[in-house]
């Protein structure tokens, strides 16, 4: 080999060999950029799944938190529940217990009602010694307490085996007649003693000959006249329960209230009647 | 703070139900209760005091009830004061006369003292806590 080759620049390479290094260099830049810009977009991929990441942990944090909250609500839920379980339950109890005092209530008026009308009758029936105000007192009784719109009130007359009617109302005159003893219901009943009361369900309208209630007026155990009931009030349907004891009242106090006011009658007042009483003891 | 008293007239020929009204108007607490015996003597009594309701029957002697409540509303003092009918007459007719002479309320007997009480108390104005034991 002689000086010349061996001082041979780079320069004087072949033009091959430079183009194939500036070729080598120029790919191994693009490479270069080329992995470059790879490893920024895997980074750039990256950091988005970081976040992607992050916001799904932050949900699953919130939903967590969310979890403990909602089984902290059900357990309050739970627990309101159970409250209002008791205290509906309370209510029903006071309801029931309301109710039952309101109908406690209610019967307890109906029976003050009731016991003012026997008291009032009774008082009414007793506080007079004249025929006439007793007869008056028995029929408000029939008329204003019981609700009778027809009825008759008769008297027995022992002499004439007769019932012979003293007070009414609702008839004229001449439709009232006295009552063979025995005949018919209204004679029976002063003769057996027994009433006679039809259901408020067997009360037919208008045209029935036969009364509603014959009720006999008792004293010392006799029938002495009785009480004759053939339409009641317009307003007044059926039987009420008082009816009953008012009847039952009658029955007992009415005939002995008449026989005093007829004996008081024929005295000369309240002391002339009590004249001789000790003798009796 | 109490009430004041009220009054009210009650006009019936009958012992029995006056007695027995009576009886009922009583336990309204505060409430005075006068009495008369027909519409003359109602109309004598309304002229000597003061009432704030009245209560008449309808079938009274001397004086019947309607022809009282037709006195009651042609009389200045007493043309807005309450009136209850309580009558036996229990007709839609006779409600509506009644009631176009100027009646109030109209009560069928046989009476129910609740019903009664309540409706007194209802045109008095009266809270319902007010009934004495």
């Amino acid at each position: 080999m002689t000086d010349s080759d061996e001082g041979e620049r780079a320069s004087d390479a072949p033009v091959d060999l430079l183009a194939e290094r500036e070729q080598f260099v120029r790919t191994f830049l693009r490479k270069g950029v080329e992995l470059t810009e790879e490893l920024l977009r895997e980074n750039q991929e990256l950091r988005d799944e970081l976040i992607r990441a992050r916001d799904h942990s932050a949900q699953l944090l919130t939903q967590v938190r969310s979890d403990e909250a909602m089984r902290e609500l059900l357990q309050t839920i739970e627990r309101l529940e159970g409250e209002k379980r008791q205290l509906l339950s309370r209510s029903e109890q006071l309801e029931a217990s309301r109710a039952h005092r309101d109908h406690r209530a209610d019967s307890i008026e109906r029976e003050l009602n009731d016991l003012a009308n026997l008291y009032v009758a009774s008082h009414q029936l007793h506080t007079s010694l004249s025929v006439r105000r007793v007869i008056r007192h028995l029929h408000d009784t029939l008329g204003q307490l019981v609700g009778a719109e027809k009825f008759v009130i008769y008297a027995v007359d022992p002499e004439e085996s007769q019932i012979i009617p003293i007070g009414w109302d609702g008839f004229a005159n001449e439709e009232v007649l006295p009552v063979a003893l025995g005949t018919g219901p209204i004679g029976e009943s002063c003769l057996t003693g027994v009433s006679r009361i039809r259901s408020s369900a067997d009360m037919s309208p208008e045209g029935d000959e036969d009364p509603l209630a014959v009720v006999p007026l008792l004293a010392d155990g006799r029938p002495v006249g009785a009480i004759a009931i053939w339409r009641l009030l317009e307003q007044k349907s059926g039987w009420a329960k008082v009816d009953e004891e008012l009847f039952s009242l009658l029955g007992a106090q009415a005939g002995m209230a008449l026989i005093a006011a007829n004996l008081y009658s024929r005295t000369h007042g309240p002391l002339t009647a009590l004249a001789g009483i000790a003798e009796k003891l | 703070m109490s009430e004041p008293n009220k009054s009210c007239l009650v006009v019936e020929d009958s012992a029995m139900m006056r007695q027995l009204l009576v009886f009922a108007l009583h336990r309204i607490k505060d409430l005075e209760v006068t009495e008369a015996e027909d519409g003359v003597d109602g109309l004598k009594k309304l002229a000597e005091n003061r009432y704030d309701l009245i209560i008449t029957d309808i079938n009274m002697p001397i004086m019947d009830g309607l022809k009282l409540v037709k006195r009651i509303r042609s009389d200045d003092n007493y043309k807005d004061v309450p009136v209850v009918v309580i009558t036996t007459e229990g007709s839609q007719e006779d409600r509506d006369r009644a009631m176009s002479l100027g009646a109030n309320e109209y009560i069928t007997k046989p009476i129910q003292a609740p019903k009664v009480i309540a409706t007194v108390r209802q045109l008095l104005g009266m809270v319902s806590e007010s009934t004495s034991p």
